[in-house]
């Protein structure tokens, strides 16, 4: 990537970056003020190794120095591949200094994948981890010709023996470099000068739901602003415990342990293995933590599955006290304010209960914890918010550097994701589609001028999400813009949104959400036969199918209920009027889901036209129908009830 | 819930062996040895002397003895013995004009030297037989101290304790003689405590489990049974000394006969074989429980509640006392050491059954 091949600064929006504010700037700045704050550990052979700053810093230069004579040369994309480890850390660092380009994969990445990347990016150096990623790299060049002009291991654990000469030690080139750097003394000062805010610091690549992954070339200027912004919202602050986890190659990484790292001196600690992630999570107890919704929410399996083996007396504690702090903390985000008595009570609960399991989990210090990609379920959501766990939502892209709004510690609301970070611009386009604007947003993909075009407009980043705005400016995130339907009175809705808010019940496996040209919403549900049967029997309701259940009156209720609660938040044009309980579940052999249980909506509304129809129908109050099932073996049946249809009571107000 | 584990981290290998990671533990011992330390300003004179004090000196003495049971696997049913030589020599060398430091150190050394003349038995006796031998010592030195005037004063003598000084500290005073003993049971704990971890502690250990097998992998039995011999017997005698100059002031051979070794038997494995705590524990439930238990009975009996006859009224507390050591050892085996690690550990893996992974 030639500096002319690379995204110039968008003319309607010269960035006003000081050519010397970079990174590596900003790394040297914190070798000199704080040369044996620590800034880095990583867990090797059951110990944690310390990096200072002036370590840190040491090491990047010499590796630096030690690339440049092993032939990297400026504005050439490198690969990175590995998991979290401090010489691939130092290694993208390093490479700024020489103005190349880092471009971190993913490290389960597929050999096909890997070559796929630096084909399309003419990639001739490649820094990897160990001997797994050597070996695909040997593989690719096995099956596609030699391509790898030089390839720096980590971990030489596995290694030894015939390998091509291109191949070489991380140890080996940092020696070289520092050899160099004694010899030259002028050397560390010059590779200190040569890069300038607006090289291009690491080239990610768009998360590539659809088709293939786009280049987002970042800049040192945008991973500078865009964390700078941030910090001033206070969403993270100086000096934090970071936990590095998550893969290199996701924005969030680079963005957490190198760019506010460095602004903030961070402490990056690195886990031993992906497999002892859990148990050096709780040795470092971090400050800042940052998951997934998948994982937050593995994390309350874990805590439930093992609270429902434990003894007597703990278990009884947990019965009384957990459900005390999530109905507490429900009312708590309701406006309510806790009184004296059960502000002590949920003092109690937390010297028995929350703070041990807080302890146990590693999440003891957390001050920051933090949810994206995703909409994170409600009860989820509230789980950790009433063990002491200050989780918080925020949102952002790799093309926006991942940091676009968050919510505010004192101001968390299930359905937002909070407001913009100073700095930032957001607006709702006509379309409904988000748009972003500030110094944070990228100047384009990599070689992809038509992408960048259809991308940023006059400066503003075209998210693709759609989403509104609260009366309070925080914003809210419905769901990819392609999903946005309209209803006939011209409502605008996102169904996968409002069936995510309804599936976050346990109660409801699959829900698809219909009014595209009708003059309301409705939906078909199907219940969850386990979660609805266990209920069933709790409540003394006998059954005998999954059929026979859906149809109970006392199932109807209690959906009702669930829809109900979710149409509390939606605007009124977007709630549920109508539904009807489904005698049958969705499923992949009868074509209603895919294998991944995302709903095919075609095939449902032809086969269930005749309950669509019912829907808008109100004079009608229930319809015959004859399901057609799919059995394992290919033969198909027919089931045959009679639905009922029910109207949700309107909200207040409505 | 009081055992809170995250952030605690280690960057350097020596710190991953400290003995108390976990802050709540090192806020225990901080507690435990400030009450002890202050106990002679909150407890009356009683408590002190004829409770608390007796409790340290033969913890001190179990420990000694729970280095050769528990650690290097060794039967010793005359340690009493080993504590007389102790008391004996220090009394003697004192009264010799010894100052007490050199007499204390002289009364291990002799005491090691006797200890292990008999433990030399070891080397060829296991099991059953050694304790044949370890009693044959017993019984020996008993009949050598009270038929040799030179040691006892004659037969039913009693030998008083010199007056002496420790450091510039008259070992007349109550508080003196308090600190001194313990001082030697916080010593004997810190090196109990890293024996463990240490080459020599691990070689015991090995010949507990196996003498031949440690023998293959390069432990030199016949060097560590007589090491572990020579180390407990010091510290027995010395705490022999401890007890003859700071509790008993006067000593009598009839203070040091088999009951006294059964008791100390009783203690080590009450309390848990090996384990520090367990030497306390058990040195404690010995000790008190009997004086504790007739307390309660008579405090009872004087209360009208209990109406047996004065005969069975002194023999109660002895029932109830047998019946507790068997119901302790019928539940929990390894001792109380075993049970204040299960409750540890229940408290360890608070709120869940197990540690989660």
């Amino acid at each position: 990537m030639r500096p002319d091949d690379l995204p110039p600064a968008l003319p309607w929006r010269p960035h006003d970056w000081r050519k010397e504010d970079h990174l590596l700037k900003v790394l040297a700045d914190n070798a000199t003020h704080y040369p044996t704050q620590v800034a880095m550990r990583e867990r090797d052979r059951g110990i944690w190794q310390e990096y200072t700053w002036r370590e840190y810093h040491e090491h990047v230069l010499a590796f630096a120095a030690g690339l440049e004579s092993y032939g990297v040369r400026p504005f050439e994309i490198v690969q990175i591949i590995g998991d979290n480890r401090p010489a691939l850390y130092f290694s993208m660092v390093a490479l700024g200094a020489l103005r190349a380009i880092a471009s971190p994969a993913y490290p389960d990445a597929t050999p096909d994948e890997i070559a796929l990347l630096a084909e399309r990016e003419d990639v001739r150096c490649a820094i990897v981890e160990d001997q797994e990623q050597v070996d695909k790299l040997l593989q690719i060049e096995k099956e596609r010709g030699e391509r790898y002009r030089l390839v720096i291991y980590d971990d030489p654990r596995g290694l030894a023996g015939k390998m091509p000469e291109r191949f070489v030690a991380f140890t080996t080139v940092l020696e070289r470099g520092r050899e160099r750097l004694q010899f030259e003394p002028t050397l560390a000062g010059d590779l200190q000068q040569r890069p300038s805010a607006h090289d291009v610091a690491v080239l990610l690549h768009s998360s590539g739901t659809t088709g293939v992954p786009k280049g987002v070339p970042l800049k040192h200027g945008h991973v500078l602003s865009a964390v700078r912004n941030a910090a001033q919202a206070g969403y993270f602050i100086e000096g934090e415990q970071h936990f590095a986890y998550l893969p290199m190659a996701w924005v969030g990484d680079y963005i957490f342990s190198v760019g506010a790292a460095f602004v903030l001196r961070f402490a990056v600690n690195i886990p031993e293995r992906q497999e002892t992630v859990m148990r050096d999570l709780r040795e470092i107890a971090p400050t800042m933590f940052l998951s997934s919704p998948r994982a937050w929410s593995g994390m309350i399996t874990r805590i439930q599955v093992g609270m429902s083996e434990s003894t007597l007396l703990k278990r009884k504690l947990y019965d009384i006290f957990m459900p005390y702090a999530t109905s507490l903390e429900r009312r708590r985000l309701g406006g309510h304010e806790p009184s004296l008595v059960e502000r002590l009570w949920r003092w109690l609960g937390d010297f028995l209960i929350y703070g041990p399991i807080r302890d146990q989990l590693g999440l003891a210090r957390v001050q920051r914890a933090y949810t994206a990609g995703e909409a994170i379920g409600e009860d989820d959501f509230l789980f950790l918010r009433a063990l002491g766990v200050p989780l918080r939502q925020f949102y952002g892209q790799t093309e926006n550097t991942a940091l676009c709004a968050a919510q505010a510690a004192d101001d968390v609301k299930l359905h937002t994701v909070g407001r913009p970070f100073p700095g930032v611009e957001v607006k709702i386009a006509d379309s409904g589609e988000i748009l972003v604007r500030g110094d944070n947003v990228f100047d384009g993909y990599y070689d992809n001028p038509q992408a960048s075009a259809e991308a940023l407009e006059d400066g503003w980043l075209h998210t693709g999400d759609a989403g509104y705005f609260e009366e309070d400016g925080s914003l809210v995130v419905l769901g990819r813009l392609s999903e946005v339907a309209y209803t006939a009175s011209g409502e605008r809705y996102v169904a996968t949104y409002i069936e995510n808010r309804i599936k976050f019940s346990q109660y409801v496996k699959d829900v698809c959400v219909i009014g595209e040209n009708r003059p309301y919403l409705t939906a078909i549900v199907c219940i969850d036969l386990e979660a609805v049967g266990h209920w069933a029997e709790e409540h003394g309701v006998a059954y005998t199918s999954y059929a026979d259940l859906s149809q109970k009156p006392e199932v109807y209720d209690l959906v009702a209920g669930v829809i109900a609660h979710v149409n509390g938040v939606l605007p009124p044009g977007q709630r549920i009027r109508r539904f009807v309980n489904l005698h049958k579940p969705f499923d992949p052999d009868d074509g209603e889901v895919t294998r991944t249980r995302k709903l095919r909506r075609k095939v449902i509304y032809e086969r269930y036209a005749p309950i669509l129809e019912a829907l808008y129908d109100p004079a009608r109050h229930e319809i015959d129908f004859q399901a057609t099932i799919t059995y394992e073996t290919g033969e198909t049946g027919v089931i045959a009830r009679l639905l009922r249809l029910y109207d949700v009571a309107p909200a207040q107000g409505e | 819930m009081f055992y809170r584990q995250s952030g605690i981290y280690h960057t350097r290998y020596e710190a991953t062996r400290r003995l108390w990671p976990i802050p709540f533990e090192r806020w225990q011992v901080g507690v435990i040895l400030l009450l002890v330390l202050a106990a002679p300003f909150y407890l009356s004179a009683l408590y002190l002397q004829s409770y608390l004090l007796p409790w340290l000196i033969w913890s001190a003495a179990t420990l000694s003895l729970t280095l050769l049971m528990g650690v290097a696997g060794q039967l010793h049913f005359g340690y009493a013995a080993v504590m007389a030589i102790g008391a004996y020599s220090a009394i003697h060398l004192v009264r010799f004009g010894l100052p007490f430091e050199f007499a204390f150190l002289g009364a291990g050394l002799i005491a090691a030297l006797i200890g292990c003349l008999f433990g030399a038995a070891a080397l060829r006796v296991k099991g059953l037989y050694l304790v044949m031998a370890t009693l044959a010592m017993q019984y020996l030195v008993d009949w050598l101290i009270i038929n040799v005037p030179a040691i006892s004063g004659g037969a039913h003598a009693t030998l008083q304790a010199p007056s002496a000084r420790i450091l510039f500290f008259s070992l007349e005073n109550d508080l003196v003689r308090y600190y001194f003993a313990l001082a030697w049971a916080v010593l004997l704990t810190v090196f109990l405590l890293n024996v463990k971890r240490t080459s020599f502690g691990r070689a015991l250990v090995a010949i507990r489990d196996k003498d031949y097998a440690a023998s293959v992998i390069g432990v030199n039995p016949f060097r560590y049974k007589l090491l572990a011999f020579f180390t407990s017997s010091f510290l027995g005698g010395m705490s022999g000394a401890v007890l003859a100059f700071c509790f008993y002031r006067a000593v009598t051979p009839e203070q040091f006969s088999f009951n006294v070794s059964t008791q100390l038997v009783a203690m080590v494995l009450v309390g848990g074989l090996g384990s520090v705590i367990g030497a306390f524990l058990g040195a404690g439930f010995v000790l008190l429980a009997p004086m504790i238990l007739t307390n309660i009975v008579a405090m009872l009996s004087d209360f009208g509640w209990l109406n047996v006859s004065v005969n069975l009224l002194s023999h109660l507390p002895l029932m109830i006392y047998g019946a507790l050591i068997l119901g302790f050892l019928l539940a929990e085996p390894l001792g109380l050491a075993k049970i204040y690690d299960n409750i540890r550990n229940y408290f360890l893996v608070w709120p869940f059954k197990h540690s989660r992974r």
